[in-house]
């Protein structure tokens, strides 16, 4: 059982409101000073969820992947302190500004190229952009089916059981391999990484792929390929106005109350 | 105000308290005897008791051997702990240790009962082992000393002694059988009653062997020497009434004298078995007592290359941490003051020592005849894990290292780094921790700081206050905000409070804004040692790198590691927490408290501004200075202050328990009736913002919580000035 873990690098989501900025020329958000990208929350879950079957079944390989800059090593390490068993970055100028599609292309075919991957674990959205595209993508671009928003996953035999979260529920399908599934956050919380785990993921090298390596066009991936166009980014400005509804009694008030909001098209 | 103390004075210390009436009443009798003329007293040695001599040296034999056994036998267990660094460095202080906490026994007085008691008994057990080895010396060697006004004055204090002995068994008889004192039934056991209760009898027989032979050969022919060996002398004349024909007394005497012997002997042996063994290893713990800060834990050298991190195996510990398992005489003094037992939590320090204690009595065997045969540590050989199974996880998450238990302890065992060591292994081998914990843990591996959630930057707080000045290396002072003091809403005021009245003094100081990380506390404390290490790295380099050479916190548990621990990462710098710099700035006048504050205050001591660092002064100071405050305090303060609940990373954890430590301080602090609950640590404060409200659910004259920087910032700018800088209260930071 060989699972591959997509992991992405993301802002801190816990940066201050007063320190996040974006850049409007470029339509891009603006690091924020001293504080540190960090691995989406639902990419760690996932990864969690990997290394429960990998558990499980008692024998097995993690693999993490993340396409990203040089930074994105942290991420990948800190998926290999959890317990994964190698790590791959995907890092090229040519793979920047892409959209949902271009990501997913890249990291199908980083997944083909590893050639004997049994099942894919995604996150259900990166807690940047929010898509929920990419995991989904990577299916279908493998042609695999696909499990998405899983609570739980595990063997069954010669497939995978995921417990789907549904607005009213869950359900419980089986998928055969080999499959993608995205992980959601009621699976539960990812594992604290053990001190002698952390010092074996600090040796290991991550292997390093670029997009000649995956046998991929410059022109097919990044902002070249990218489907999408980001038209403005911008931070929504919060405003709140306050007015005094003016009247000598309460029913006047309330009466001047009902015909404001009326006006507004409220009620 | 007179601020109760509770460190023994001068010439308690000269004499160790409760020698002093000792010494007095020895000296008179010693006066007595010098000044009043008679003939030559003395006593036959052995007198009727043909048997006695080779009986007492075949007895005393036995108990040698039996002592040397007992000792190889533990010695031999300490000696699968690793090695204790140190142990061996500040012999003067060790030996200061030895004589205050070990023979004149500080900590034991800390229970006023129990130290009358256990000196009685003591000085009695040590005086009359003195006596009788008078007369050993008197009757096998050429000395001969025993007669004439020595005899006399030897016959007062042997039963002097035995009297006060027998006031000290009387005390303890008293406490376990009629008082019911809760302490004492935590863990009873049978030796318990046998100690006691032989002693008693050891004196009682000694004093009617003494009183038979009195009867016999003094009451007649010598009354005024039979006198001073007054406690027999009054069994000689109660023997009298009987009218006892002399071949009976003689009787009474020589089969008395028997069981006397016998008891003594067979009480001394019990030290072996018992917790008697206190005898010994107490004073040797004393002298093994660390002589760095308290504060302080023990760093993991070289911590890449460990087999194990921390102890998750009863070996794992040093043999120091071994050896005082066996000083443990399960008085509870320390499960008593413990914040998490007080509360309902699953914490006892006493049962937590006595499980270890057996652990390693049940597997330490076993784990000797493993190394000595296959020369590895041998961490397969116990069927039990000592971390999850011997030790409960949810025990070690309880603890508060708040220090009390160390702070009573009569043996000087010290259970917090214990605790720690374990906590260490639970995180960092085993990575299991509770879920609010690793939140907080990795949080300061991310972003530096324990507050996961929080919105607001380390540079929030400088808004409103004009210039900040950023430290570079010109100034005197850095100014340490922290991260509590920067990071969470409640925290802000004390942070601008402690900055305006720097300010006001005319200090030079300078703050790092955001280029101040976490210290690394709260991960050293719940067992992250790895990542303090790194953290505490990074920040020395920092420090250097500024020039900073003196530094003031806001917070006690930064005032702590910049002092402590610090150095062992060889970052030396002056730190002062703002307490005690507020309190010398108001003393030469640079700050003064012009606005009266009519307000009834009760002051909080923090564990690691008041237990680990001794500083009670210096907050009580400030708020005497303060016009129209006035101070009450609480029952538990200074040394026997009670923990917030915050300490020890519990700011991060869900409590377990019946209640939570911060309702039961809370309610200790209304008990006073006072209207502030003033402190001087960002937990604390924290802590008593959620715990108040609990205890008082009206708002209506409700008790508020201010760190002693707010008290004086309105005592120094008046009240209103708070206006300009709104506290959020309480529900800020939920």
């Amino acid at each position: 059982m060989h699972i591959v873990v997509c992991a992405k690098q993301i802002p801190d989501p816990e940066t201050p409101p007063s320190a996040f900025k974006i850049d409007a020329a470029t339509n891009k958000v603006v690091p924020a000073q001293g504080i540190a990208p960090v691995l989406s929350q639902f990419d760690a879950i996932a990864a969690e969820a990997a290394l429960r079957i990998k558990e499980a079944g008692g024998e097995g390989k993690v693999t993490v992947i993340s396409m990203g800059a040089e930074s994105a090593q942290a991420a990948i390490k800190q998926v290999l302190a959890m317990g994964a068993d190698e790590g791959v970055l995907l890092n090229d100028p040519a793979f920047e500004d892409g959209d949902s599609h271009t990501t997913a292309k890249v990291l199908a075919s980083a997944i083909q190229k590893l050639g004997d991957v049994d099942a894919v674990f995604c996150g259900r959205q990166a807690a940047d952009w929010d898509m929920g595209q990419v995991g989904l993508l990577i299916a279908e671009i493998l042609d695999w089916p696909v499990a998405t928003i899983a609570k739980g996953a595990s063997l069954e035999g010669e497939t995978l059981s995921v417990e789907r979260v549904l607005a009213d529920g869950f359900e419980t399908v089986q998928v055969p391999f080999p499959a993608v599934v995205t992980v959601s956050n009621e699976f539960g919380e990812p594992r604290y990484p053990k001190l002698p785990q952390i010092m074996a993921a600090a040796k290991k090298t991550v292997t390093q792929m670029k997009a000649g390596d995956l046998g991929l066009d410059p022109s097919e991936v990044g902002k070249a390929g990218s489907r999408l166009q980001l038209q403005k980014l911008f931070i929504p400005e919060k405003g709140a106005q306050v007015e005094f509804i003016a009247g000598d009694t309460p029913q006047e008030q309330a009466a001047a109350l009902v015909s404001k909001l009326r006006a507004d098209k409220l009620i | 105000m007179a601020a109760p103390r509770d460190t023994p004075n001068r010439a308690q210390r000269l004499v160790g308290g409760w020698w002093g009436p000792a010494v007095g009443m020895s000296a008179l009798g010693f006066y007595a005897t010098a000044t009043a003329p008679r003939d030559e007293a003395g006593r036959e040695i052995f007198f009727n008791v043909p048997a006695g001599p080779w009986a007492v040296y075949v007895f005393f034999a036995a108990l040698v051997g039996l002592l040397v056994w007992g000792f190889v036998r533990h010695a031999s267990l300490w000696g699968i702990g690793r090695p204790t660094p140190g142990l061996f460095r500040d012999i003067p202080q060790r030996l200061r240790n030895t004589a205050r906490l070990g023979l004149a026994q500080d900590k034991v007085r800390r229970d006023r009962y129990a130290g009358i008691m256990h000196w009685c008994i003591m000085s009695s057990i040590v005086v009359l082992t003195l006596v009788t080895a008078q007369v050993a010396i008197e009757a096998d060697t050429p000395l001969n000393f025993l007669h004439g006004d020595y005899y006399l004055f030897f016959s007062f204090y042997g039963d002097l002694f035995g009297v006060i002995g027998l006031v000290g068994v009387g005390m303890a008889l008293y406490r376990r059988y009629f008082a019911d004192f809760h302490r004492i039934r935590w863990d009873e056991r049978l030796e318990d009653h046998i100690i006691i209760v032989g002693l008693g009898l050891v004196l009682l027989t000694g004093f009617v062997v003494e009183g038979a032979r009195i009867l016999v050969t003094e009451l007649d022919a010598h009354p005024d020497w039979a006198v001073w060996s007054f406690g027999g002398f009054a069994f000689a004349k109660g023997l009298e009434i009987f009218n006892f024909a002399e071949d009976q007394v003689l009787f009474l005497h020589e089969a008395t004298w028997w069981v006397h012997v016998s008891i003594a002997f067979l009480w001394l042996g019990m030290i072996v078995f018992t917790r008697l063994d206190h005898l010994f290893f107490a004073p040797i713990n004393a002298f093994f007592l660390r002589t760095d800060s308290q504060g302080r834990l023990a760093k993991i050298e070289n911590i890449e290359e460990q087999e194990v991190f921390g102890v998750g195996y009863v070996q794992d510990f040093t043999w120091k941490q071994l050896f005082e398992l066996d000083a443990c005489v399960r008085c509870g003094r320390c499960t008593d003051v413990c914040p998490a037992n007080i509360a309902g939590q699953p914490l006892s320090p006493m049962h937590l020592i006595q499980d270890l204690k057996a652990h390693l009595a049940d597997v330490g065997p076993a784990i000797q005849q493993h190394r000595h045969e296959h020369g590895d540590a041998g961490r397969e050989v116990s069927p039990v894990a000592l971390v999850g199974e011997v030790i409960l996880d949810e025990t070690l998450w309880a603890c508060r290292t708040c220090g009390a238990c160390v702070q009573e302890c009569p043996v000087m065992i010290e259970h917090v780094p214990t605790i720690v060591d374990m906590r260490r292994f639970l995180v960092m081998n085993e990575a299991r921790i509770p879920a609010t914990a690793q939140g907080a843990l990795e949080n300061l591996e991310m972003r530096g700081h324990p507050w996961r959630g929080t919105s607001l930057e380390r540079t929030t707080w400088m808004e409103g206050l004009g210039d900040v000045p950023l430290f570079d290396g010109s100034q005197e002072y850095l100014y340490w905000v922290g991260c509590s003091g920067s990071l969470v809403e409640r925290n802000l005021p004390v942070t601008t409070a402690v900055f305006r009245l720097l300010r006001e003094s005319g200090a030079s100081f300078g703050v790092l804004g955001q280029e101040e990380t976490c210290n690394g506390d709260p991960a050293r404390r719940l067992g992250n040692e790895y990542l303090y290490q790194i953290l505490a790295q990074q920040l020395v380099e920092t420090f250097k790198a500024k020039n900073v050479q003196k530094v003031i916190t806001n917070c006690p548990h930064c005032f702590n590691t910049f002092k402590n621990e610090y150095p062992q990462f060889d970052g030396y710098f002056e730190v002062l927490h703002h307490t005690e710099f507020l309190s010398k700035a108001m003393q030469d006048g640079s700050l003064k408290a012009t606005h009266p504050i009519a307000a009834d205050v009760t002051y909080h001591d923090s564990c690691y501004l008041g237990r680990m660092n001794g500083i009670y002064d210096a907050p009580r100071q400030i708020i005497e200075m303060v016009p129209g405050a006035t101070l009450t305090e609480m029952q538990r303060t200074l040394s026997k202050g009670l923990c917030c609940g915050a300490g020890g990373g519990n700011m991060w954890q869900e409590e377990v328990g019946e209640r939570r430590v911060n309702h039961v301080r809370s309610e200790e602090a209304i008990n006073t009736g006072a209207s502030q609950l003033i402190s001087n640590c960002p937990f604390c404060i924290q802590m008593f913002e959620d715990g108040v409200p609990a205890v008082q659910p009206e708002e209506e004259g409700r008790m508020r919580p201010f760190d002693i920087a707010e008290l004086l910032e309105d005592a120094v700018f008046g009240p209103k000035a708070k206006e300009e800088t709104p506290a959020a209260a309480g529900d800020s930071s939920d």
